[in-house]
């Protein structure tokens, strides 16, 4: 057997690869983080929601041919009404709960979505063969769907910034994962901010899940591994951190790709592990701070 | 003390009905059993950190995989009896737990959980990889068992030792000082309790028992391989059998795990494709209506002793 | 409060009405039993197994059934879980009491499950397990029906040794059965002459294949060979396009060979070898009423599931009409001795149980149709060889 020789064009190639991915992890995990930040719940269910708005996706694309591009602007809004009823009917029950409640309530809620999915759709993989095929940029090739993804999701995540910076409900959002409870006394209605932002949360997601769609299969249990990546992002970047959210996406992107490259896809597990541990034990807060 | 008497007598009648059920029960029942057994095992287990101190393992299934592949390991590379090889799973298992709590011990609520989460992750893909020694993504095989029976003594005997360790934790100043931690861990710190040592402790004996739990299963099993004793779900059984029962008490994991055990089972033999989505309602449903478990509520209820 | 109590004790009242009502069915002709993975990861192959067991069903039970009764098949689903199958069969032969038991789909599974009939000494005719290692144990009553996972990409080699290539990359899930056949694959190769220049493994439930596709491309192998089930199998054909990955020939173990491969991928699948255990042009006897029988009742074209485990249930019918009787040992006596063509093709084991004489094909995508391309002796069409690279299809 040959060894691999790394090549400068070969680390480039990873690290744009890294990059592409590590921008949808910033978007999805962004959801989580603001749902974190705000409630101090740990969505379980998050990847679940991912998988919905990948359905919603392949559904339009497959029955009326729509572009699955555009199709954001009706799976984002689904994921949040779906996202506002869960809130509503459930989450906010644990919102003031010890963790282990909410833990475990968004699991319930997880395994439940995802067997009626397969239910309703089968457990049989699908894709959107919408986009397929790269770029070739000399030695490096830019996947199609990839890289559009990639744009879309930075587009996405500005926007949320936009939301959050700009308007009143954006501010609100973030003042209460500030202080919940001066908040409250501000007069900021903290039960409306949980539903808006339960649902945006979700929405993103959902946005998350429609760009998953165009690269990898879609089946009812895709939004697994989705779930532990978000959760490793909102270590790194800080917790109610949302720019470090962004960041921290990038950067386990980038770690993955690379540890994968030096060493075997199994190891790039252990790595970003290692990473999280020390990120948790050294600085709690995140890499670029954020609340404990 | 009459109650007690009773209450006594009754876990006599249980423990020698269930000691000679292997004698007449067919293998399928018997099977069963020892399924009942390893769930009460491993959500009494997990009621020791996380029931006691508030701490939540969400990747307790790490230590009963890395007893289950020591126990594999011993009987098939080293030629062990099976029945010392399940038991030297504790020792790995209380191993990780040592190298692992001491640091995220440390962490507070959720952080716990998710570098848990992580560590159960890591654990599988350290196992997969080292494939010389583990077998790899194929696991390893081995011998068919010929007789359960002894398995069944061997699961039984572990969920009972977990659950008199239980009682004995629940009525010690061990005990109270843990449920302090998990009440107000500043507290319990300002009244002087080394809080950092006693979750360790609790920590070292909750892994323990799996460690055997698993080795004993890799038995039962005949075969060991990633997928099968790493699973996130088993961890999330522990947890909802526990709670169901009612965590933080003695007879709630034995409870949670006999009723869900046979709720299971029904459910699923009865309802092939919504067994999953029935068991995930009922997640959502426990933590909703009852999260003080059966012998939460009726404590509360009834005032009957904390050390049920 | 007081909602949660009514709650637990409605809860426990529905418990013990189920409990009364647990008691195993009583069977009038013989029972066979079997776990088949319905959900979970082997859903989709694992439907197609059991579409194979019934088939067979009615098909022997349309000709007057075995020893004068009907049979039946009792299948449960394993959800593609080894410990959840290990209970199934203990339910199976202990509680269902069946008769016969046949093998569940994969060979994770069929590795669990067998412990169980071998210590119950339940013959199982094992329809889709293709890993040697499960036939080292030593057991006595497990009987393998399929190709080993060693000689899967035996024609991939054996072309493009024809064609003077050199050089091959292996890659694999690392489950039992993907790391058998890139092992065997790695064995043949190298034996034919061919220099193996890269071999790594991927966890289970993988989707991104970049780094790894990007190390392979970094040494531009001749050949790619991809001991795979269908969902990476889909993946890495896809990313392969996206990074620009050339091999002249790329070959598949599993995956390739279902219709759903073609849809889900539809050009992109082009020129892909996928070897197979069976295709429905091949000459054997009976194959055609076969796929039309199988049509009918299912509505779709069988694929080699299916076919194995109509196979599977041919040779034990054979067996058990040759024994005149149920029972396990003499079962075992007619099984290691018959020598026979089913529509599934040869059939003949070794003193282990294991399959020595069915053969593999492989077959390639060409314009949106499987063409069985190796061995000589039954192919239909040559391959387009070779594969040219992405930027110019």
């Amino acid at each position: 057997m040959t060894t691999v020789h790394i090549t400068g064009s070969m680390l480039l190639q990873l690290v744009v690869s890294g990059l592409l991915a590590g921008g949808l992890y910033a978007l999805v995990a962004l959801g989580l983080s603001l749902i974190f930040g705000v409630m101090r719940v740990i969505n379980v269910a998050h990847g679940t929601l991912l998988m919905l708005g990948a359905y919603t996706t392949y559904w339009l694309f497959t029955l009326t041919g729509l572009n699955p591009f555009v199709s954001l602007v009706v799976s984002m809004p689904v994921l949040f009404v779906v996202g506002v009823v869960l809130q509503r009917l459930f989450v906010h029950r644990v919102v003031e709960a010890p963790e282990l409640s909410s833990l475990l309530l968004t699991f319930g809620i997880s395994i439940f979505i995802a067997n009626v999915a397969m239910l309703a759709w089968s457990a049989d993989y699908r894709s959107v063969e919408f986009l397929t095929g790269s770029f070739l940029l000399g030695p490096i090739a830019l996947s199609k769907p990839r890289l559009v993804s990639f744009v879309v999701a930075l587009g996405l995540t500005g926007l949320a910034f936009l939301f959050l910076h700009r308007t009143k409900t954006g501010k609100a959002i973030r003042a209460t994962s500030q202080h919940r409870d001066v908040a409250q006394v501000c007069g900021i209605n903290v039960r409306r901010i949980d539903l808006i932002t339960f649902g945006l949360g979700a929405g993103l997601a959902g946005a998350g899940g429609s760009l998953v769609s165009v690269m990898f299969a879609v089946y009812p249990e895709m939004g697994q591994v989705y779930v532990f990546k978000s959760f490793l992002v909102i270590v790194l970047g800080g917790a109610g951190n949302y720019p470090g959210a962004f960041f921290g996406g990038l950067l386990l992107g980038l770690v993955e790709g690379l540890a994968s490259l030096f060493l075997t896809a199994q190891l790039s597990e252990v790595i970003a592990y290692v990473l999280l541990v020390i990120v948790l034990l050294v600085r709690p807060t995140g890499l670029l701070g954020g609340r404990t | 003390m009459t109650a007690r008497a009773g209450v006594l007598a009754f876990l006599l009648v249980a423990v020698a009905g269930l000691a000679v059920v292997p004698l007449f029960a067919s293998g399928y029942h018997v099977t069963f059993i020892i399924q009942v057994f390893m769930w009460m095992a491993l959500a009494g287990s997990w009621n020791l950190i996380s029931g006691f101190t508030g701490y939540v393992s969400f990747g307790h299934v790490a230590f009963f995989g890395v007893g289950a592949y020591t126990g594999a390991l011993l009987i098939t590379k080293a030629g062990w009896h099976w029945l010392p090889a399940g038991v030297a799973g504790a020792a790995p298992a209380a191993a990780l737990a040592l190298v692992i709590g001491y640091p995220c011990l440390r962490l507070k609520g959720p952080y716990f959980a998710i570098a848990m989460l992580g560590l159960n992750e890591v654990v599988r893909a350290l196992v997969s990889y080292f494939e010389g020694f583990t077998g790899g993504g194929s696991g390893l095989s081995l011998p068919p068992i010929l007789s359960i029976a002894p398995v069944y003594y061997a699961m039984g005997g572990t969920a009972a030792a977990v659950t008199l360790l239980t009682y004995r934790i629940i009525t010690s100043q061990f005990g109270l000082r843990l449920l302090s931690i998990r009440e107000d861990e500043v507290a319990a710190e300002v009244m002087g309790i080394n809080t950092a040592r006693l979750k360790l402790y609790a920590f070292l004996l909750s892994a323990a028992f799996p460690g055997i739990v698993g080795g004993f299963y890799a038995w039962y099993a005949s075969h060991v391989e990633p997928l099968s004793v790493f699973p996130l779900l088993t961890t999330i059984t522990m947890i909802i059998m526990c709670l169901f029962g009612g965590k933080g008490t003695v007879f709630g994991p034995v409870l949670g795990a006999g009723l869900l055990s046979v709720f299971q089972e029904l459910v699923w033999a009865r309802f092939l494709f919504v067994h999953q989505a029935i068991f995930g309602a009922l997640i959502v449903g426990v933590v909703l209506l009852i999260p003080r478990g059966i012998l939460g509520v009726l404590q509360q209820r009834y005032q009957l002793p904390r050390s049920i | 409060m007081r909602t949660a109590f009514r709650s637990v004790t409605g809860l426990v009242t529905a418990l013990v009405i189920l409990a009364g009502s647990w008691t195993p069915a009583l069977a009038q002709e013989w029972t066979v039993g079997a776990s088949i993975s319905l959900t979970g990861t082997y859903a989709k192959p694992g439907k197609y197994t059991q579409e194979g067991y019934l088939l067979c069903e009615k098909d022997i039970n349309d000709k007057g059934g075995l020893l004068g009764r009907k049979i039946r098949f009792v299948v449960y689903d394993d959800k593609s879980d080894p410990p959840t199958a290990i209970k199934l069969y203990e339910k199976l032969i202990t509680e269902d009491k069946v008769d016969l038991v046949m093998g569940p789909y994969s060979s994770p599974v069929t590795n669990a499950a067998s412990t169980v009939s071998e210590k119950y000494k339940k013959l199982m005719m094992a329809s889709l397990a293709a890993t040697t290692s499960i036939w080292e144990r030593g057991f006595k009553y497990l009987f393998m029906t399929i190709s080993p996972a060693e000689v899967y990409l035996e024609g991939l080699v054996d072309l493009a040794v024809e064609r003077g290539l050199k050089t091959v990359a292996v890659i694999n899930e690392d489950t039992l059965f993907s790391k058998a056949a890139a092992k065997g694959t790695i064995e043949l190769a190298k034996k034919k002459g061919m220099q193996v220049v890269f071999h790594e493994a991927y966890p289970k439930g993988t989707t991104d294949f970049s780094a790894l596709l990007i190390k392979i491309k970094s040494l531009n192998p001749d050949v790619i060979a991809a001991g795979s089930y269908f969902d990476d199998a889909v993946a890495t054909t896809r990313q392969m396009k996206e990074l620009d990955v050339n091999p002249k020939m790329y070959g598949v173990t599993v995956g390739g060979d279902l219709p759903e491969f073609y849809k889900l991928l539809g050009k992109t699948a082009e020129y892909v070898y996928g070897s197979s255990q069976w295709e429905k042009g091949l000459p054997y006897p009976g194959i055609k009423e076969f796929v039309t029988n199988y049509e009918k009742m299912w509505n779709r074209e069988p694929v080699y599931h299916s076919a194995a485990a109509y196979g599977a249930c041919q040779v034990y019918a054979e067996a058990i009409k040759r024994a005149g009787s149920l029972d396990s040992d003499k079962l075992r006596a007619e099984l290691l001795k018959i020598k026979m063509k089913t529509i599934f093709g040869d059939y003949q084991v070794d003193e282990r149980g294991f399959q020595v004489a069915h053969k593999m094909v492989l077959h390639q995508w060409q314009d949106a149709k499987k063409v069985t391309v190796w061995p000589a002796a039954v192919s239909e069409g040559k391959p387009l060889y070779p594969t040219p690279p992405w930027q110019r299809r």
